[in-house]
């Protein structure tokens, strides 16, 4: 019963929105609204379980004094005192979302560069990892290597430099064997999609639901 | 472990150091290499500078502050293009972050310190203006004039708010938004970020849905793009160009292809060339931070190729490709 | 489109809705097509001149009214005559009203579409949102001529004799319809015949062999196990792919008694999550094992996810680490601090432009649609094989499709179809099968 309503559910749902795709008339427009408008409540309450799994995973490691707990509360506070800052604090001691406020500072002064830092590690990781693993290994491998150099000068102003042949065969190779190479990638996908979606609406595949093998 | 194993398992620590070197030196030390637009980013460009006071366009910060270093400075240029040819604009966010990023965007547009920006006039002071009767922008333009404001020493013009922009800040489930902008931007939006009523406004009631708006630019670091395509161009025929980081580029060539999007802004690359063609068009005096970037992209991208080479020729100097796979974990 | 603003504040200025227009309504409601012709230029009201004489200026017409296809009933096309005198015409004014209908609910005459003169006369009425077509609902349109001197010179009135209905088809996606049928058969009918015991055979793929190892590396050397389920929401079919191999490991795990820690940014797949590793462990027999912090939500926001799940990878240690399912920049950043703990890595996604950071940074990687068909391979269950098959059935017509377009662009050269777009053969084909202009 547990399993099969959800089933039940997940069934429906998907022949409804296959079949409402076909039908223009204004009773399948309302059914389609009405998912679009529950959609979003449905989300909103699963961001407050959200919040619970943080806090309660965090409480755990704090009571429990596990290794590193002090990064817990690294978590926990923020998470309770921006909030505060936003939406309790009086605006007359730096509260709510306007600039200057606490949550403001907070949000362009901590999380933005944070955020900004996470992102520029790419460069880094880029580096070390193109030095490690790009090797020419084979006949197909220098290819890739070869187009790579190629693509990455063209991306630069330094490749206009060299010549003007450079960004136009960068250019080529990303409009024409790397299309080709994507769309071949993206049918299999496309077909991949296709069949787990209709191996959940027909509940073949019940793993998701932790049926699996059933 | 021979010397070329030794070089091969460098700790990667002194590869991090060259990147940072690379990355800090141009800063200093200015190349201003040459930026040439390509088609991709003209496309862009060419609709906005077809555009005018009767036409509006959609700029979406798409992106969380991760991205913000290659798609801000799109936003920026393409911001600064629109309010240069008095197109209105609409500024969405479809993370609770990026409004804040759009604010900024704005905020760097409408500083008044730097010569060639704009001056920014909220909704609520030109009330006084508004009362008298609006009659179109170049009326109000002369009447704000005419009231004693005086645009300052440097600056390109005036911003009105509710005319010329109207930023409409962030929704959850944007891409329900966007489908339902389709039908009326305001049913979705009542009021804009800053709690004014959207209907009172002229450039809304010019513009009341999708079908209104001449073109959305997307500014995105993941496929929070494709929403405009499926829920803009698909339902609306609303036209959708790309502001795109570097990476996600080569995605969408297909889309370009096809003719689903107008064109793509691709990384920091994408949006120097922006600057470079505004520049060109007289629609700002010099380039922005994205031109200057290309100094750093440069250098890096050129460093990162001489490491593959470098690990190439260790490679086959040490005889590895003979051996079975060397596992370089640390 | 509606866009001259000034216009529209003009138009607001005038007065319409007068008593001659109302009384204006020769449309019949007899005729039996549903479009409604009027070409009568006669029995035109004019406008009387107020102080000197202005140039005569004819009225435009309603040409015809028709009830525009494959919608909800809720627009409708009208075509309209140009007055006679376009050179006197500023703008043509679209004017509806709903016979007996009071004031508040659409009665007057008002302004649903301004046409600058010069434009195409051929609007659809029903996008505005402040004038939504009712299906079912019956109108009345007359279009009225604003002059460049100021005045608004009536239209005839007139009511077609239907009102806007929804259809019960969409005749445009009937394409989309057949190719549906095509595929989904197909599909079916390998499930069909992989219950009917035919021995449907599937190529190795080194990735999924190697997450029962990859497992069982970590339980000799007593680690977590870190399974990401991508970064995407539960509407992407590639995380719910993820999930179904969560349980799949999850089960492992379980009779293994490794610990496992699965961090999540969605808060919708969080639950999901939670609920499939929790049944996996009851399935295996362990409920007892199931660790209640083991799946967890960190925070919607991307990078500081990677921040997250990097400190966790960088503080416990984990022996084997999985991403699979959809990821954007995070990717490397993800599988190079994996690389850097030392943990035996296995991706999968269906996000290409991230394949190349797994491929360089992880043990194995499963490319596009061996995520989606991983499931099946671990599970083995003869449907979960037919859906594979059937897969690669879809995509053998798609690869004959590819073929015949590349012959017929070929042969195109020499017909002269390449040069004349009537005589193109790929033209033709394409024709048949395309749909991108659906939504």
């Amino acid at each position: 019963m547990k399993r099969n309503v959800p089933l039940m559910i997940a069934m429906l749902g998907g022949l409804i929105m296959m079949i409402q795709y076909f039908i223009p008339h204004q009773a399948s427009q309302d059914v389609f609204d009405y998912y679009t408008e529950w959609a979003p409540l449905v989300g909103s309450f699963a961001l407050i379980l959200g919040v619970g799994s943080i806090t309660r995973v965090h409480v755990h490691k704090i009571r429990a004094k596990a290794p590193n707990w002090p990064f817990s509360l690294a978590v926990l506070i923020p998470l309770y005192l921006i909030p505060l800052f936003a939406f309790f604090l009086p605006a007359s001691i730096g509260g709510g979302t306007e600039n200057p406020s606490l949550f403001d500072f907070m949000y362009s002064r901590v999380q933005i560069p944070i955020q900004a830092t996470m992102f520029s590690m790419l460069a880094f990781y880029i580096a070390s990892a193109a030095f490690r693993a790009f090797r020419a290994k084979s006949a197909l491998a220098t290819v890739l290597l070869v187009t790579a150099v190629i693509v990455m000068l063209a991306q630069v102003p330094i490749g206009d430099l060299l010549g003007r042949w450079l960004p136009d065969t960068g250019l080529w190779i990303l409009r024409f064997p790397n299309l080709a190479a994507k769309r071949a990638i993206e049918l299999g996908v496309g077909f991949g999609m296709l069949a787990t979606c209709l191996k959940i609406i027909f509940g073949v595949e019940r793993g998701w639901l932790g049926g699996a093998g059933e | 472990m021979n010397n070329w194993e030794r070089f091969l398992n460098i700790d990667r620590r002194w590869i991090y150091l060259l990147i940072a070197i690379v990355v800090i030196v141009p800063f200093f030390i200015r190349m201003g290499l040459p930026v040439v637009p390509t088609q991709e980013v003209r496309s862009v460009y060419d609709l906005v500078d077809s555009l005018g006071p009767d036409d509006a366009i959609f700029i979406g910060w798409d992106f969380d502050p991760g991205t913000e270093a290659e798609n801000q400075p799109m936003g920026v240029a393409v911001l600064r293009h629109a309010f240069a040819r008095h197109v209105p604009v609409f500024v969405t966010a479809y993370w609770p972050l990026a409004q804040g990023l759009a604010e900024m965007g704005l905020a760097s547009v409408f500083d008044t310190r730097v010569p060639g920006n704009f001056v920014y006039v909220p909704w609520a002071e030109w009330e006084s203006v508004r009362a008298a009767g609006y009659a179109g922008r170049d009326s109000l333009e002369s009447a704000w004039e005419a009231a004693g404001n005086s645009l300052p020493e440097g600056a390109r013009g005036w911003v009105f708010e509710g005319v010329d922009l109207a930023n409409l800040g962030y929704l959850p489930y944007f891409s329900l938004v966007i489908l339902g902008m389709g039908t009326s931007i305001a049913n979705q939006y009542p009021t804009d970020a800053y709690g004014n009523n959207l209907h009172d406004m002229p450039i809304l009631q010019a513009h009341k849905n999708l079908r209104e708006v001449d073109l959305a630019v997307t500014l995105a670091g993941s496929t929070a793009c494709m929403s405009w395509v499926v829920y803009g161009t698909s339902r609306v025929g609303l036209p959708v160009a790309f502001g795109v980081t570097a990476v996600m580029a080569t995605d969408y060539f297909p889309y370009i292809q096809s003719g689903q999007i107008v064109g793509m802004m691709g990384g920091l690359r994408g949006a120097a060339e922006y600057e470079v063609l505004e520049t060109e068009g007289g629609y700002t005096e010099t380039t922005g931070k994205a031109y200057r970037g290309m100094d750093v992209q440069s250098l890096a991208h050129i460093l990162i190729i001489l490491l593959v080479i470098l690990g190439n020729i260790a490679y086959f100097a040490g005889g590895f490709h003979k051996k079975t796979a060397m596992k370089n974990r640390r | 489109m509606l866009k001259h603003l000034e216009l529209l504040l003009l138009v607001a200025a005038l007065p319409f809705g007068t008593a001659t227009a109302q009384t204006a309504s020769p449309g019949d409601p007899g005729e039996a097509a549903a479009a409604v012709t009027v070409d009568s230029l006669a029995a035109i009201p004019t406008v009387e001149p107020e102080v000197a004489a202005p140039p005569e200026v004819g009225p435009a017409t309603v040409l015809t009214i028709q009830d525009f296809p494959n919608d909800a009933g809720d627009h409708l096309i009208l075509s309209f005559c140009e007055s006679p005198n376009p050179e006197c015409v500023l703008a043509y004014l679209v004017m509806r009203r709903t016979p007996g209908a009071p004031d508040s609910l659409g009665g007057q005459w008002a302004v649903v579409k301004n046409v600058p003169s010069g434009d195409p006369t051929e609007i659809v009425d029903g996008y505005d949102p402040d004038f939504l077509v009712e299906p079912g609902t019956q109108y009345e349109y007359r279009v009225d001529v604003l002059t460049l001197d100021g005045r608004q010179i009536e239209g005839p009135a007139v009511t077609p004799n239907f009102s806007p209905k929804g259809e019960i088809f969409h005749t445009e996606k009937l394409k989309v319809l057949i190719g549906c049928i095509i595929f989904i058969g197909l599909i079916f009918l390998y499930f069909k015949r992989a219950q009917m015991g035919h021995e449907l055979y599937l190529r190795p793929i080194p990735g999924i062999d190697a997450i029962d190892e990859a497992i069982g590396r970590a339980t000799e050397m007593g680690k977590p196990i870190l399974y990401v389920p991508g970064l995407s929401s539960i509407e992407d079919v590639a995380t719910i792919a993820s999930l179904t191999i969560l349980n799949r490991v999850a089960k492992k795990v379980a009779e293994y008694q490794t610990p496992l820690r699965v961090p999540n940014r969605d808060p919708i797949v969080y639950t999901v999550a939670e609920e499939t590793v929790k049944q996996a462990y009851m399935e295996a027999g362990r409920p007892d094992s199931y660790e209640a912090n083991s799946v967890f939500f960190v925070t919607d926001s991307q990078f500081a996810y990677v921040a997250a799940v990097n400190g966790l990878m960088t503080r416990e240690k984990p022996a084997t680490n999985f991403y699979l399912g959809m990821f954007w920049a995070e990717s490397l950043l993800l599988a190079e601090t994996g690389s850097l703990s030392g943990a035996i890595q296995i991706a999968g996604t269906d996000a290409i432009t991230q394949l190349p950071f797994f491929i360089t940074t992880c043990d194995y990687t499963l490319i596009g649609e061996e995520l989606y068909a991983a499931s099946a391979y671990l599970g083995r269950e003869p449907k979960q094989v037919g859906g594979v098959k059937g897969q690669d059935a879809c995509k053998g017509i798609v690869m004959a499709l590819v073929t015949i377009g590349i012959v017929l662009s070929i042969v195109d050269i020499f017909t002269g179809g390449a040069a004349d777009p009537s005589k193109s053969l790929l033209l033709k084909l394409q024709g048949l099968v395309d749909v991108t202009s659906l939504e």
